[in-house]
């Protein structure tokens, strides 16, 4: 079904025209959760509140970029919320365990397997997903829409609402760094 | 020397290992455990409204107007006192003005005013 009308449908409050768009754009919004945050529980819940704010809001959507665009955007914006959130929550249990006082264990994440990678690659894309959120925000997200998503510059273009010569500028950056990166961690484990 | 090659053909794998990537699929049921969790987010009347109040714009807007409310109060009762003011001040002087008349205009006076 054309997505203008799912839209208009859900703006009226229609459960089954929400149930379609859950299952039609489920897979894209948790693959991209995914990628960023990296851990599969976190992704689900993202993914979860990303849909709760498409039912909530779905009427500011004004229809100026595709529904997909403004998912994709819904979900960086979440998944990048989300990181910030743990990353405060691992300062203050941090500083809370300085003082002694009880708090949660906080270990490193063990490595990043993600799903779709083919077995005999998965030690290697381990490495790079680890390496990947090392980067600075924007390469890594730009990064992550065209490597792990799949999409082309001018799409990671229209979500990031940039132009197509800083997508490339950012891949280039992007691909600099990683390669710098994975050099220093080779060279280190030799 | 050999270890340079090496290393680049290590990092090259690594950075082509993401190559026809599958894309991940969330557990079965997502729909249902989504429902779940928008009705549990469902908001009551009151809880809405507790949330529109509790928004700092509608806050500081609010505390906006009440002070407005007020410097108008306060501005409305001066203008309000002075007038009053003026009026005691003209009462005041015709207390003492006829407190200083000397004659006594009573009706006798008056029907025997033409009497020499």
């Amino acid at each position: 079904m054309d997505e203008r009308i799912l839209v208009e449908q859900l703006k009226q409050g229609d459960e089954s025209a929400f149930k379609t768009i859950v299952e039609t754009w489920q897979n894209m919004v948790y693959n991209t959760a995914l990628g960023i945050v990296q851990n599969a529980e976190d992704a689900e819940d993202i993914a979860q509140e990303t849909f709760v704010q498409v039912y909530q809001s779905v009427g500011s959507f004004k229809g100026e970029s595709k529904f997909s665009t403004w998912l994709y955007r819904i979900t960086i914006a979440k998944a990048l919320d989300h990181e910030r959130r743990k990353k405060r929550k691992k300062r203050f249990g941090f500083v809370r365990s300085l003082f002694g006082e009880d708090s949660e264990v906080v270990v490193n994440p063990p490595d990043f397997n993600h799903p779709g990678v083919v077995l005999d690659k998965k030690e290697k894309a381990a490495t790079l997903f680890k390496t990947i959120a090392e980067l600075p925000e924007n390469q890594r997200i730009a990064f992550t829409l065209h490597k792990v998503d799949g999409l082309s510059y001018q799409e990671v273009a229209e979500v990031m609402e940039t132009t197509v010569s800083s997508v490339e500028s950012l891949m280039h950056r992007a691909k600099t760094n990683l390669k710098k990166k994975l050099e220093d961690y080779y060279k280190g484990k030799e | 020397m050999k270890m340079r090659p090496d290393i680049d053909r290590k990092v090259q794998e690594t950075l082509e290992s993401l190559d026809g990537i599958q894309r991940a699929e969330p557990q079965p049921f997502f729909y249902t455990r989504l429902t779940g969790r928008l009705q549990h987010n469902e908001k009551t009347v009151w809880e809405t409204m507790g949330s529109f109040i509790s928004r700092p714009v509608v806050v500081i807007a609010g505390l906006f107007v009440i002070l407005l409310v007020n410097a108008f109060m306060v501005l409305r009762q001066d203008t309000t006192t002075s007038n009053l003011g003026f009026v005691a001040d003209q009462t005041e002087q015709l207390v003492t003005d006829n407190e200083y008349v000397l004659a006594t205009n009573s009706s006798f006076d008056y029907e025997n005013i033409d009497r020499p």
